[in-house]
């Protein structure tokens, strides 16, 4: 599953980005990584970008992005 | 003396600037980093007998080299070697502070770690074993509260040891794990041999992790290739065992450091109950109310941004056009100086210090407005809310920022568009500005929709606000697949813990923002008002139709002949509209209304103008906070009926018709950006190119919806 698919609420472990280049790198520095617990917190007003809980504080990105990150929801 | 240097290196939102503010205060000196828009802030201090050399670094998640404040913040110590890094922490979100932390120990440069907003952790129910901290990484902690000034003269305590002992501050070797330590190893054997000089260059350490990760920007500098052999003989072992992402690899070992470091220290976290943040959340960005909020707060910025200001920006225009200048007419008359010396003086040196001057308190108000929504933590909201739509023309969420305040005045805009992460971002956003109508070009709607419009005038100046908007999204599309077709901004942001900046700060940052303007611009504009001066003046005395200026427009009317309105007298006042759009009405009405009577000026002592003076400013106060509460409606926004312009209103009835006089209103919207938001790009984007490409692009923009407007009019019947 992907990450931009997860509802709000939803626990998901991240299983791999499938980006590149920068993209990577930037999601890999902003903790997103391999293993990770993350939670969708909240989808801006106009449905686009999300907000999710990483390493305890809040991180927002696209829909585009969250595409390229593949997670298995626990809960 | 003993002079050494120090870097302060941080994640953004960790309080980095107000420590800076704390330990420099009235040192700190406000510049750029070489050839970019990223700000450095210096500082020379003195402790004891030793100088210190004090720079900021930029806010940073990581030392990757994508973003330009992650090569700055990484180049400076590399190549500069500071003696000491300061390294900011928000104690409140230790493991991705420490991530960068981590990074830095690479470095092999001594660093102490400011663990900042202590008090809200501890607030928060979040212990954390400061010893045990210092023993893990192996550098000195020290707890600092920098609103409260807590903890910064322990920091300068250590500073002084660094200086004098530095032996005490032996960086750590963060042990990566044996297989790549192995790694290391290797790379820096094969570099002994062969590249000798780079060890000596770069921190060897530092120098073999980049070379391992494939780090571009560091194999094109030493001219090395991503697989030489020897490189290739160090990850081998790492590529049958984990595939072939180092650059993943070292990622997931540095945060796995710094989680287990977190782990280890953090002894009780009772941060399990919603924080205050997650309650304004929660309601801000909410699915229903999140506009309309959204669109009350931006409604209230604007209106302080700029109904605020203006009474301020208006007093000072009066007070130098006014006594100022007819005082200091009376004093050179007295003296017995020729009459284009007076007009030299007055027209041109006065009025020049004017046109710098009523842009203070517009400036001022702006910086401290955008200061605040940075610093409280709303500015990623905006940019949350907003990213959608602005998107669509290839910007980031925050653009919208520059992009509302444009409405206002769109100098500040320019200065606005710092906020934003990379350079493609700051130039599109600073050439889609201009077309936002700035309250300059009030004055010229005013005086042709009164003259032609009257019935229909919220529908005409309503349409004139909505094409700017329209051929905004057009330029930004077209903009987007053709000049600036690079990296589309990538939206990946934090939305950090909402926070109370201190007012000192916000005082601070506004103050230099000013001071900077004041100087750099201020220059500029006095001696664009001059030239201008002697373009309407020379040679002294003659008819307008034959100064340098109108004959400028005789030679350029031709061109405007498609669109209506191609007469000496239109085109010369566009022409002087460059230095300001509202001067296109004050250059009219000099030409068209030369037989104007004699101004009736009340004949009033010096001091009674020096009361009176006085007695406007608190006029200004009191209109200034009338404005804020007076209701829906923006003032700036609004027309507001001259009544002594009659006279070039009915001049202007004989000229143009209303189908000539709307495209001229559309023109004077799109045409070039003033001179002031040319110096504004000057100053921002280090050259004039921006500028040019801007004159040249909303000129030809300008023209062509004008031919459209005017020839399709008239094919219509209009």
């Amino acid at each position: 599953m992907r990450l931009a698919e997860l509802r709000v609420g939803q626990k998901a472990k991240i299983l791999s980005i499938n980006t590149k280049g920068i993209i990577k790198r930037r999601l890999m520095d902003m903790g997103i990584i391999n293993g990770e617990i993350i939670k969708v917190e909240k989808i801006a007003p106009l449905g686009d970008p999300i907000d999710i809980v990483v390493k305890n504080y809040h991180l927002s990105i696209r829909k585009e992005e969250a595409n390229g990150i593949e997670v298995e929801v626990i809960e | 003396m003993k002079n050494i240097t120090v870097a302060v290196a941080g994640n953004p939102n960790s309080g980095k600037s107000t420590l800076i503010n704390a330990i420099a205060g009235t040192n700190l000196q406000v510049g750029n980093w070489p050839g970019v828009t990223v700000e450095k802030k210096t500082a020379l201090l003195k402790l004891e007998n030793i100088q210190v050399n004090l720079v900021d670094l930029p806010g940073t998640y990581s030392l990757s080299p994508y973003t330009q404040e992650e090569v700055i913040a990484r180049d400076f110590l590399v190549k500069e070697k500071p003696d000491l890094i300061i390294d900011v922490i928000d104690s409140t979100n230790l493991e991705r502070n420490l991530y960068l932390t981590v990074q830095l120990l690479e470095l092999d440069i001594p660093v102490v770690i400011a663990l900042n907003i202590y008090d809200e952790a501890q607030k928060k129910g979040i212990i954390i074993d400061i010893a045990k901290l210092e023993e893990l990484l192996g550098v000195k902690v020290i707890p600092t509260v920098a609103t409260k000034r807590e903890g910064i003269k322990d920091l300068l305590d250590a500073v002084k040891t660094v200086a004098v002992e530095p032996e005490k501050f032996k960086v750590k070797k963060l042990n990566y794990g044996e297989d790549i330590e192995e790694a290391i190893k290797i790379v820096e054997e094969e570099l002994k041999i062969k590249k000798a000089d780079l060890l000596s260059q770069y921190p060897s350490r530092w120098l073999s992790l980049k070379l391992l990760e494939g780090d571009k920007l560091v194999l094109k500098e030493l001219n090395l290739n991503e697989d030489e052999s020897f490189l290739k003989k160090a990850k081998h072992h790492f590529i049958e065992a984990h595939g072939d992402d180092m650059e993943s690899l070292l990622a997931d070992l540095r945060y796995g450091i710094a989680n287990g470091a977190t782990r280890d220290v953090i002894l009780k976290d009772d941060n399990k109950r919603i924080d205050i943040t997650e309650k304004i959340d929660r309601i801000v960005l909410n699915r229903y109310l999140g506009i309309p909020i959204f669109l009350l707060a931006m409604w209230l910025v604007f209106k302080i941004a700029f109904d605020f200001s203006k009474p301020f920006s208006d007093y000072l225009d009066s007070l130098i056009s006014g006594p100022l200048t007819k005082w200091t007419a009376y004093a050179l008359n007295s003296f017995g100086s020729a009459e284009w010396l007076i007009s030299l003086v007055t027209d041109g040196v006065i009025a020049g210090v004017g046109a710098v001057l009523v842009f203070i308190p517009v400036i001022a108000v702006m910086m401290f407005i955008i200061t605040l929504l940075e610093g409280s933590g709303y500015m990623a909201r905006v940019a949350f809310v907003m990213d959608r739509l602005m998107h669509t023309i290839g910007l980031h969420g925050k653009s919208f920022i520059p992009m509302l305040l444009g409405f206002g005045c769109n100098v500040p805009s320019i200065y606005a568009t710092r906020i934003l992460e990379t350079e493609r971002d700051r130039k599109l956003t600073a050439l889609l500005v201009p077309l936002m109508s700035c309250g300059a070009r009030l004055p010229v709607y005013a005086i042709f929709i009164g003259a032609f419009f009257a019935e229909n005038a919220p529908t005409v100046l309503w349409s004139l606000y909505l094409l700017g908007i329209v051929m905004a999204i057009v330029l930004g599309f077209i903009l987007k697949k053709t000049l600036y077709t690079g990296f589309a901004p990538v939206f990946i942001m934090e939305l950090p813990p909402y926070r109370m900046p201190m007012f000192r700060d916000l005082l601070v940052h506004t103050w230099q923002k000013l001071k900077h303007f004041v100087i750099k611009a201020g220059t500029y504009i006095f001696a664009v008002s001059i030239i201008m001066w002697f373009l309407l003046n020379t040679p002294y005395g003659v008819e307008k139709e034959n100064s340098a200026l109108g004959k400028l427009g005789k030679t350029i009317s031709p061109v405007f002949e498609p669109l209506g309105f191609g007469t000496w007298e239109a085109s010369s006042s566009l022409v002087a509209g460059l230095i300001a759009k509202e001067v296109v009405v004050t250059t009219m009405a000099q030409i068209y209304v030369t037989e104007e009577a004699e101004q009736k000026e009340e004949e009033k002592g010096f001091f009674e103008d020096l009361r009176d003076s006085f007695l406007s400013f608190i006029l200004a106060i009191k209109d200034a906070f009338g404005n804020l509460i007076s209701g829906f409606g923006i003032k700036s926004l609004a027309l507001e009926e001259e009544e002594e312009k009659t006279p070039l209103k009915s001049k202007l009835q004989g000229i143009f018709d209303p189908l000539s006089a709307y495209t001229f209103l559309v023109f004077v919207l799109l045409y070039w950006p003033c001179v002031v938001v040319g110096i504004a790009m000057k100053q921002e984007f280090g050259s004039w190119k921006l500028y040019g490409q801007a004159l040249l692009i909303h000129s030809i923009l300008a023209w062509l919806v004008a031919f459209v407007i005017y020839q399709g009019g008239r094919l219509l019947g209009f």
